[in-house]
């Protein structure tokens, strides 16, 4: 009887008695039983009843005290199995907490449930971990995709069994989920959120992102897991956490906000049009500045190719540990380490993970590399200065999160590396977030036939606050806070 | 025909900083296995690198010591590669963009010339685990895993065994004095490979390179590659060509054995370490680590031959640092007393070290004592005999050098009103001596000089004594 409700809703619930912790993990542990779209990995139950037993006296000021949640299979948690979905990993117990992880324990926030992920996080599908396809909620039929690489996460958020769920966004492994899963789905500055402790796909597009089912409640957990990690992440930021959640107020009379004409002319179905056009008079109505801009088309092409060769680079090499020597899969007798390496990485990986290392290897060897690595990093550099160049004149760049509302899941799990012309513009541009390490915030903008799509807002460089309230104003007057159509376990 | 050979140099040395390159673990040699490891030692996923600054400090001071351009930006790149004692896959290096670039050192070699050889480039990087391969499994340590190192690249302008070997032993000098390492060469702390190639004279190619690796001291540079030189130049005389190819030197048969044939040089697939964002260096951050570099052994050998120290007892005294570290704070004591010290710390106090195994370090005799031991020693309150004797006790008890010489009851009287007395009193006793004298028989003088000690129980000044004696006599 709690479940669906958002993070606001239930500290008003704890703080004032009506509900204690224990009975809201209880809760959400059944439905975790009881749920159907393979989004679970570990549920930790002993832990989060344990933990949730010693909750008794509620926190009046601290949000998160005592509420639930769920995390991605690839953050590190200490005596928690992590298999980041992948084979390679599956009886891998880790020795230490994640930052975020640790955070929210002092938080007094309870780790329920490891969900799914595209294996090792690489991959827009939900459907290549080593437990098969994750369903999206919002279809019964199992015929359209959940997004990934986040999906397990997405699925119980928007089931409603937790108010919030942990993710990792390299390309858009939030963002595009979100949209699928009718949910706020949000990425902050690269660095503003410790990456210590969430496996790597791809380190320089690797963000700490979350599921929420609200704006204000996005606001709420950056508040807690935000901050300089001194000891474990170089490249966390020293820059002070702002109060975030108390800093919203839908105020957008001042802001200046572009769109990318591209972009939308890229968009297949009608009602996501409609949508942005919305978008667009809501924040008009609310006084804000809101003009059309351009974007070479060859750059905003540019985008998936050269994520591909980035984030694929990057992950041959950090996954580069996974060797079967000191953790993770063992197989068979090995005359010799190479084989040792050889076996566990073959019967390790998936066939997905394997291509994309060697499109990895290949765009990294000498002969290749100025041709395919530097040539997509300077690609990057391009994208990322125009972005920048756009963000100098306007506080934000709204788009679709997608041109498509219904995405099938297709059997060929490589199809999402196919570089059409509508993949690569319409499908891939949240990219450029990554890129350029900007927040970017995904919320719910439209149903169509009870199927969920979404707008995107990016700002500059740690304007989080302006991201949320943008996103705030859009959120209040679409309707669409803490959807709660979704056939839930319980019902 | 006559061949030039043309040798190049790689020097890794181990940072002895307090904990490793890129994780909190720390570093100490000899603990028991896999004891000293952090997650990120041994590359459990989500772990991250964070720059241990005292080691980019050493690499500055190194890089400065070396004549370097220093980078003013620190960047980091991945080497990527299997292998069982790489955690991660891949190695933390700097590829691109080294903190010390284009440098040399100059050499004195022993016809007196000077060599300059050039440095192409230093790095910073972490070390491997070590690994310990029994008859059908292997063993990894973890504890070496991400320990810091520094490797310094020459250019190939070394013609020379003995040119190699300054150049090692330069480097060696540098970082001992410099606080960066042990450069312990013996127990890898301080690795060195060699490349030598050779051609014929005035030619501009190069021929094909022969490494040779395991040289554990500098001697050992030297003989392995005077070796090397005569291998490969009487294969080249013989028609065989020169295969590329790793080599090891074997100490006992001093000669250069074949490890392994070279096949296509790996693919390391470099690219910039993403988790560690480019750190700049400000000038004053470099220009503090230069300046607060413990004093290399040059600028000691100046120092103490400004002090009145030879060239030869300056070098001297540098070759063990903390031999080195022991005469400065005997220096500070008594500034005027150089060579007195350095005569006590080569001769007495050395023999002293060797005898009982111990390095200066242990000695308990402070340099406030050695000096006024040699206070008494040269005010003749102690005679050289009696010091030594004072020494050997001191070394025990580290007492002051006249309480002990108390304790002994080992002062010496130079008191000359005291001794006439004892003269003339010894004489009174001898009068025959007297009439000896006279005589022109001069051993009268040293029997009375006996007999005057004899009686004392040689507690007299022996040089006061005798020109006493012969003061007396004459008088008579």
């Amino acid at each position: 009887m709690y479940l669906g409700k958002t993070i606001e809703e239930l500290h008003e619930l704890l703080v004032s008695k009506k509900v204690t912790p224990l009975e809201l993990v209880k809760e959400a542990i059944d439905a975790l039983k009881k749920e159907t779209t393979n989004a679970i990995e570990t549920i930790c139950e002993k832990e989060a009843l344990e933990f949730a037993s010693s909750l008794v006296e509620p926190e009046v000021d601290n949000l998160l005290w005592g509420i639930p949640y769920v995390c991605k299979d690839n953050f590190s948690t200490k005596g928690i199995l992590t298999t980041a979905s992948s084979n390679i990993l599956s009886d891998y117990i880790p020795v230490f907490d994640a930052t975020v992880i640790r955070k929210l324990k002092d938080k007094k926030a309870v780790l329920i449930c490891k969900t799914t992920l595209d294996e090792l996080a690489m991959g827009g599908t939900g459907t290549t971990g080593h437990k098969g396809v994750t369903y999206n909620p919002y279809d019964e039929t199992h015929t359209y995709k959940v997004g990934g690489s986040s999906c397990g996460s997405a699925s119980i958020c928007a089931q409603g069994i937790t108010p919030f769920a942990l993710g990792s966004d390299t390309g858009d492994s939030v963002r595009k989920p979100a949209t699928y899963a009718g949910l706020v789905g949000f990425k902050p500055t690269w660095g503003r959120i410790s990456r210590f402790g969430l496996f790597p796909f791809a380190p320089s597009l690797d963000h700490v992102a979350y599921f929420t089912r609200s704006v204000k409640d996005s606001a709420i957990v950056l508040e807690h897991i935000a901050g300089y990690d001194v000891e474990h992440d170089a490249t966390s930021s020293p820059k002070a956490v702002e109060n975030y959640y108390s800093l919203i107020d839908g105020n957008v009379s001042n802001k200046k906000i572009a769109y990318i004409k591209e972009i939308n002319d890229a968009i297949k179905d009608a009602p996501i049009r409609e949508g942005i056009n919305k978008c667009i008079d809501i924040l008009k109505s609310k006084g804000a500045l809101v003009e059309e801009v351009s974007f070479d088309q060859n750059l905003l092409a540019a985008i998936y190719p050269s994520y591909l060769i980035i984030s694929c680079a990057e992950a041959t090499s950090n996954n580069a540990n996974l060797d079967g020597i000191k953790f993770g899969l063992r197989e068979g007798d090995a005359s010799s380490y190479q084989e040792i390496m050889i076996n566990a990485r073959t019967k390790g990986f998936g066939e997905l993970i394997k291509r994309r290392f060697v499109i990895g290897s290949f765009s990294l060897f000498k002969a290749n590399q100025e041709e395919l690595f530097i040539r997509a990093q300077k690609a990057r550099r391009l994208i990322v200065n125009k972005v920048n160049e756009i963000l100098s004149d306007y506080d934000a760049i709204l788009t679709p999160c997608g041109g498509i509302i219904r995405n099938p899941i297709v059997s060929n799990e490589s199809d999402d590396d196919r570089l059409d012309i509508n993949q690569m513009i319409v499908e891939n541009h949240l990219g450029m977030g990554n890129f350029a390490g900007l927040p970017s915030i995904s919320i719910p903008m439209g149903l169509d036939n009870n199927f969920p799509y979404g707008a995107n807002v990016m700002t500059k460089a740690f304007d989080e606050v302006g991201a949320f309230n943008i996103a705030y104003a859009l959120e209040e007057d679409l309707g669409l806070r803490n959807i709660n159509t979704v056939k839930k376990v319980n019902d | 025909m006559n061949f030039e050979a043309v040798i190049g140099i790689e020097i890794h040395v181990e940072m002895k900083t307090r904990s490793k390159m890129f994780s909190s673990s720390p570093i100490a040699f000899g603990k028991e296995a896999n004891t000293l490891v952090t997650p990120l030692d041994m590359a459990f996923p989500g772990t991250m690198p964070i720059v241990n600054k005292q080691a980019v400090i050493n690499a500055i001071r190194v890089s400065n010591a070396l004549n370097m351009t220093i980078d003013n930006e620190l960047w980091f790149d991945r080497k990527n590669y299997f292998y069982s004692d790489l955690p991660k896959g891949f190695q933390i290096t700097q590829d691109k963009r080294p903190i010390g670039r284009d440098g040399y050192l100059e050499v004195k070699l022993s016809n007196g010339t000077i060599k300059k050889i050039e440095i192409e480039r230093l790095h910073m990087e972490e070390d491997t685990c070590k690994q310990l391969h029994m008859a059908d499994y292997t063993l990894i340590d973890y504890n070496r895993a991400g320990t810091p190192l520094i490797e310094i690249v020459s250019r190939p302008n070394i013609r020379s065994g003995e040119e190699a070997m300054k150049y090692v032993e330069t480097i060696k000098s540098i970082v001992v004095f410099s606080d960066v390492s042990d450069g312990k060469m013996e127990e890898g702390s301080l690795r060195c490979d060699v490349n030598i190639s050779l051609r014929p004279y005035g030619s501009d190619t190069y021929g094909t390179k022969v490494e040779v690796k395991n040289l554990n001291s500098t001697a050992n540079v030297q003989r392995a590659i005077d070796f090397e030189i005569k291998r490969q130049t009487k294969s080249l005389l013989s028609g065989i060509p020169i295969e590329q190819e790793t080599r090891r030197f074997d100490e006992l048969k001093r000669e250069t054995v074949l490890m392994r044939k070279k096949t296509d040089s790996v693919d390391y697939k470099y690219f910039t370490e993403p988790n560690i964002v480019p750190i700049k260096l400000s000038d004053e951050f470099i220009e503090t680590a230069i300046k607060t570099c413990p004093e290399l052994a040059d600028a000691k050998i100046a120092r103490f031959k400004e002090i009145g120290l030879s060239e030869e007892e300056a070098s001297q005294m540098i070759q063990n640092r903390l031999m080195a570290a022991y005469f400065d704070r005997c220096i500070k004591v008594n500034p005027k007393r150089a060579k007195a010290f350095w005569n006590w710390l080569n001769g007495d106090i050395l023999a002293y070290l060797n005898k009982h195994e111990i390095e200066i370090t242990s000695l308990v005799v402070t340099p406030e004592n050695l000096n006024s031991l040699i206070d008494m020693l040269e005010k003749g309150t102690l005679s050289f005999n009696q010091a030594r004797t004072v020494f050997e006790k001191m070394a025990i008890d580290n007492k002051d050098a006249s309480s002990i010489a108390d304790e002994l009851g080992l002062k010496q009287n130079s008191n000359e009103d005291e001794i006439r007395k004892i003269v003339e009193e010894t004489i009174n006793e001898f009068p025959q001596s007297v009439v000896d004298y006279k005589a022109g028989k001069d051993r009268a003088v040293g029997f009375l000089v006996g007999q005057i000690m004899k009686k004392t129980k040689g507690k007299v000044n022996p040089a006061i004594t005798s020109k006493l004696v012969v003061e007396i006599l004459k008088s008579k």
